[in-house]
């Protein structure tokens, strides 16, 4: 490698990270922590990072752990593609490769100082929110009323259940679940995530509402809000897209004039106005 | 960890996709560092009933064809069909235009009734068994071949392009052979070849098939722009799609 | 910087003296048309061609690279392309194209791959002397480039101008010993060309002011043209390929006989192609024809624009025209369709 380019900072360049806990949280979520061989990831939440297998390829995945945690982070991954697969099959000191963190400076950590949040979290959608949610947490002083919403498809797909268990057991926060299809054993609320939105009625007038799920639980939980008279200012949405070079050069993540992985992926409602390809 | 088994097997074939694997030279080895061959009618004589992966080439166009793919499909683990002819029935469908009995008399003339010549419709491997990963092409492109086994060597499933010959015809910087007459079929072939043909100057023939999205109004549409009729189109396709979908 | 007059023959021994120091690719003819290519000799460097088949991209952004390679896991690599070359008869709109990709590259992440190869390039652009079938770079102001070059020649009938704009040019402008400077009558001649090119190279006239498409895209995004031209869309991706503007690109590793070492390669990709936004899970975001078919069109002039000072990133080269099969690239077509039907306000 000639000098000219050795100056400059290599955007596709990997750089090592260790596995030092890895753990099944259900059938299809694997837990993983990792610490960066060198310095310590430094991130905000919502940002994500593209884990690279060596053989295999890239794939984006959300960072779920809080800052607050320290020096390592955590991802959650589903088993979907070629690189979550081998993901699945790595073991505590294997190594990866880590660019990132990628993502603008993404959930609205100055913006929503002092207000009310609302969190609303679609089945794995609580991954990437349960980052900004256990930073608030650890911040909790400087939050008005926090509210967590979380739908999962049935009882087996819930994730994290002591924090979830924590969170409905703290009398500062309002944490509210439900279930589509609920089984045997399944005591709680049965429905989508927006049959809880009308319960939440006070708590959503001036709160900072964060939306994360699969795609097709946007329209719908914005149907619900926009009843509640919630303005597009407030509402923040997390984008998931096809991405490949996560910096903003390859073009596949585009909605409209947007680049997810730069400009996004957490997105306020009024700035995706004249974006139709948004939801 | 011992190494994956792998098996070739051949159908009705000229065998050569196989070809392409002996001609791979000293990258035979890198494969057997990996992986062991336990059968290859056509490269060893050692025959073996286990295995991981069978690579099958060849179409189906007997009965007791049919039983032997199907043991093969029950023994592997993976099972991955090799060239135009497993992978759609390749140039041998173009029999099943025509009445098979009519066929017959005009390849085997007198002999045509003896019994060691029967036959039956061709089949793509596929209309008979469950295939894992297909290797388009007629023949195969050795750099693709490689690239599929030691995909799935290492677990994972292989890219194979599902758009156009068009898009490496292009990065190739060739000019388009319609501007020339030809009837090329890259427009709606699936890449992954390189565009070998029209980079040599001859039209795309199809041999990988059409893309999973085929737009065939598009193709109609440009068929009337070059004062061709839809049979010009049609007898170019014959060679390898002239019973695949979709039908112009 | 200098500004001389080269006679074509000297400018033929500095082809050669060039080709005699290192790489030089320029314009070549291939059957009846031209395409780039490495030059052996100066003879074969074709500088009255019309337009080449593929734009000069190839040189800063293969068709195919590698990014990094690995040795196992968590160990990588990067790999750079450094070698110094000249770059000769890229053409204004196509000098223009260039001089957007390096406000790409650099901006948001600064992208050191295509900088490697962009900055050990000399660029010596030159003047359209015929103008192409499908060329419009009239219609979109970039028929005549200021900036970018190092050299830029305009053939003035026996020789050419040869204006130096950088040190690099100054270096090889220096490797014609028998070159003059440019007199005043010289200058008015290169005026001359460059007026004539800003009339003339205009197959396709655009109906209304460059600057005018990304606000008239505000208003067409719901036009019933998008799925009228789409019915015919092969979704080849040819118009991406041949674009100088185009720059989307698909990464994939490919894996060593060892199932462990390999390289991270990037490659030309198109937003045309089913599957461009496919996410693992087989879920497609822009899965309808009509929908990529208008991406283009918005990228070229609305979105990239956004990013790149209002520059339309549609450089007027007709490419996607000569290359598309059903007819129904041409852009100008589209515009000033969308331009009787909504009118300009």
């Amino acid at each position: 490698m000639c000098n000219c380019c050795a100056e400059k900072k290599d955007i596709y360049l990997p750089a090592p990270a260790a596995i030092q806990e890895v753990k099944m949280l259900n059938g299809t979520e694997l837990y993983l922590r990792l610490s960066m061989d060198g310095s310590p990831l430094e991130y905000v939440p919502g940002q994500f990072v593209e884990v690279s297998i060596a053989g295999i390829g890239e794939a984006p995945i959300s960072i779920s752990s809080s800052p607050t945690l320290g020096d390592s982070f955590e991802l959650v991954v589903r088993k979907i593609g070629n690189v979550t697969n081998a993901i699945h099959n790595l073991k505590k000191g294997d190594k990866v490769g880590i660019r990132g963190p990628m993502g603008k400076g993404v959930y609205p950590i100055e913006q929503t100082k002092g207000k009310n949040l609302v969190f609303i979290c679609g089945g794995i959608g609580l991954v990437p929110q349960r980052s900004f949610i256990n930073y608030v947490l650890d911040n909790r002083e400087d939050y008005g009323i926090v509210t967590i919403l979380l739908g999962t498809r049935n009882p087996s797909e819930r994730l994290f259940h002591s924090e979830l268990e924590a969170w409905s057991r703290r009398k500062d926060v309002k944490f509210l679940e439900t279930v589509d299809k609920g089984d045997e054993k399944w005591k709680g609320n049965v429905g989508v995530v927006t049959t809880l939105i009308p319960k939440i009625e006070n708590e959503l007038k001036d709160a900072a509402v964060l939306i994360c799920g699969p795609p097709v639980m946007y329209k719908f939980v914005l149907m619900s809000l926009k009843e509640q008279e919630v303005t597009s200012d407030r509402i923040y949405l997390n984008l998931e897209r096809k991405m490949k070079c996560g910096v903003g050069k390859c073009g596949h993540c585009q909605i409209n004039k947007y680049y997810v992985c730069i400009d996004g992926p957490v997105f306020c409602q009024s700035d995706l106005k004249d974006v139709p390809e948004a939801i | 960890m011992s190494k994956p088994k792998i098996a070739i097997f051949d159908f009705a074939c000229c065998e050569g996709c196989q070809l392409q694997i002996v001609n791979l030279e000293e990258e035979i080895l890198d494969l057997l560092g990996v992986a062991d061959v336990v059968e290859w009618r056509e490269a060893m004589s050692e025959k073996s009933d286990q295995y991981d992966i069978a690579i099958v080439e060849g179409s189906i166009t007997r009965p007791e064809d049919e039983e032997r793919v199907k043991k093969i499909r029950s023994r592997a683990k993976i099972l991955i069909a090799l060239g135009a002819c497993a992978t759609m029935g390749g140039v041998n469908k173009l029999k099943n235009n025509f009445e098979l009995d009519d066929v017959k008399k005009c390849v085997y003339k007198q002999d045509a009734n003896k019994p060691h010549l029967s036959t039956a419709l061709t089949k793509a491997v596929d209309e008979v068994v469950n295939v894992d990963f297909k290797v388009h092409g007629c023949p195969i492109d050795r750099k693709e071949f490689t690239y599929i086994v030691r995909s799935l060597l290492l677990g994972k499933t292989p890219e194979i392009p599902d758009y156009p010959v068009c898009v490496e015809c292009k990065a190739k910087g060739n000019p388009c052979l319609w501007e020339y007459g030809q009837v090329c079929l890259g427009p709606i072939i699936r890449a992954g070849c390189g565009a070998r043909c029209p980079s040599s100057g001859f039209r795309c023939f199809g041999c990988r098939g059409y893309v999973d999205n085929p737009n065939v109004d598009a193709a109609k549409d440009v068929i009337e722009k070059y004062n061709l009729n839809i049979d010009d189109l049609k007898t170019k396709m014959v060679l390898f799609g002239s019973t695949q979908e979709p039908t112009l | 910087m200098s500004i001389k007059k080269i006679s074509k023959d000297e400018f033929r021994l500095v082809v050669d003296k060039l080709i005699g120091k290192g790489n030089v690719f320029g314009v070549k003819s291939k059957g009846d048309k031209f395409d780039y290519g490495q030059l052996e000799s100066s003879k074969e460097l074709r500088l009255d061609y019309d337009v080449t088949l593929q734009p000069p991209k190839k040189y800063f952004q293969p068709p195919v690279e590698t990014l990094v390679t690995y040795q196992g896991q968590g160990n990588y690599n990067s790999q750079y392309d450094c070698e110094k070359f000249v770059l000769i008869g890229v053409h204004p709109y196509d000098m223009i194209a260039i001089n957007q990709m390096d406000i790409l590259f650099s901006q948001d992440n600064y992208d050191s791959h295509y900088f490697a190869r962009r900055n050990n390039a000399t660029i010596v652009a030159c003047d359209v002397v015929n103008a192409s079938q499908n060329v419009f770079a009239s219609s979109m102001n970039t028929a005549v480039v200021k900036d970018g070059f190092d050299v830029l020649l305009t053939d003035i009938g026996d020789s050419y101008i040869a204006e130096a704009a950088t040190q690099k040019g100054e270096e090889l402008l220096a490797l014609a010993q028998k070159a003059g400077e440019a007199t005043k009558d010289d200058l008015h001649k290169r005026q001359a060309v460059w007026d004539k090119n800003k009339k003339e190279l205009n197959k396709h006239q655009l109906n209304c002011s460059v600057t005018y498409l990304p606000k008239l895209l505000e208003r067409a995004y719901n036009n019933p043209i998008w799925e009228e031209k789409a019915k015919t869309c092969f979704s080849c991706g040819s118009c991406n390929q041949v674009c100088p503007t185009c720059y989307c690109f698909n990464v994939q590793d490919d894996v060593n006989w060892d199932l462990k070492s390999g390289k991270r390669e990037r490659a030309w990709d198109g937003c045309l192609l089913d599957g461009f936004t496919k996410v693992a899970g087989n879920h497609e975001f822009r899965n309808n024809r009509a929908d990529r078919f208008r991406h283009r069109l918005y990228r070229k002039g609305k979105y990239v624009p956004s990013k790149i000072g209002g520059q339309i990133a549609c450089v007027g080269c007709g490419r996607c025209i000569g290359a598309c099969l059903p007819d129904i690239a041409n852009p100008v077509n589209v515009y000033n369709k969308l331009i009787d039907d909504i009118g300009i306000i």
